[in-house]
């Protein structure tokens, strides 16, 4: 009795004979642009996961007062925090892109019926995708919360 | 005879939903915070101290940020933890996936302790 083969074939000792892997240097993700694609999809969750710990970071410091957390958003405004934004934006953008890209082909939606096609799937992500960050943007940047 | 893998589709099941709400919400909040407030972008005082924390005073938006800021770490372990097996750290012994998850699951703790201990 065991688990699936195919479901955690990294676990070192999983398997009862040695698993031939084909070795691979580590830069195999620059041999060519897809790949790269690949690898910047893969990183852009670890910025986004940087972005976050910043806005949490953030968060933690309103327990601290208005000086702490108004010191913090002022060093926002130094040149490498902008920057490290400007990234973290298009990173952010690109999973976006990618995430809602692949929906219309992973996503079968059926209404009645009616097996609506694959690139309205898509096309509606990006839509609602708009729609919720205007509705985000409105209410966080509203002011009109005190 | 296989028996079925009861781990893996949770911790996929993270994955997916925190790519999800990566997605779908992560970009807007980067421009907010990290552009839009500190650059000032939009007029008045927005977000400064007074208004973010009556913002964060609400249940509702607690949990907002904790879904916001708890998912798509689950998402980054995910993805950070096989794109470490791809660069070459297969089969050297380190327990990659609890390092992975456990750390984006200690930060969802902190975050629910921050966000929930703020009145």
């Amino acid at each position: 009795m065991n688990s699936h083969p195919e479901s955690r074939p990294y676990e070192p000792g999983y398997y009862k004979y040695k698993l031939h892997v084909p070795s691979r240097p580590p830069t195999w993700w620059l041999r060519n642009f897809k790949y790269f694609l690949f690898m910047m999809r893969e990183i852009s969750s670890a910025i986004i996961g940087l972005f976050l710990l910043l806005f949490l970071y953030e968060i933690f410091l309103l327990s601290r007062g208005p000086e702490a957390h108004g010191g913090f958003q002022e060093s926002l405004r130094s040149p490498g925090f902008v920057l490290f934004y400007v990234i973290a934006f298009i990173f952010a953008l690109y999973h976006s892109i990618t995430w809602f890209g692949a929906v219309g082909r992973i996503q079968v939606v059926r209404v009645g019926g009616w097996k609506v096609p694959p690139a309205l799937v898509t096309a509606s992500a990006f839509v609602g995708w708009i729609v919720v960050s205007a509705i985000i943007g409105f209410y966080f940047l509203g002011g009109d919360h005190v | 005879m296989y028996e079925m893998d009861r781990r893996e589709p949770f911790w996929w099941g993270l994955f997916s939903l925190g790519g999800v709400i990566a997605a779908l919400l992560v970009p807007v909040h980067i421009f907010i915070h990290g552009l839009a407030v500190p650059l000032g972008l939009v007029e008045g005082q927005v977000l400064t101290y007074e208004p973010m924390r009556a913002l964060v005073g609400s249940a509702f938006v607690k949990v907002y940020l904790l879904g916001l800021v708890a998912l798509p770490l689950c998402h980054a372990a995910h993805r950070v933890r096989f794109t470490l097996y791809e660069l070459g750290l297969r089969n050297t012994g380190l327990p990659l996936g609890l390092l992975c998850y456990g750390l984006a699951l200690t930060v969802a703790f902190v975050a629910a302790y921050i966000l929930f201990q703020l009145v």
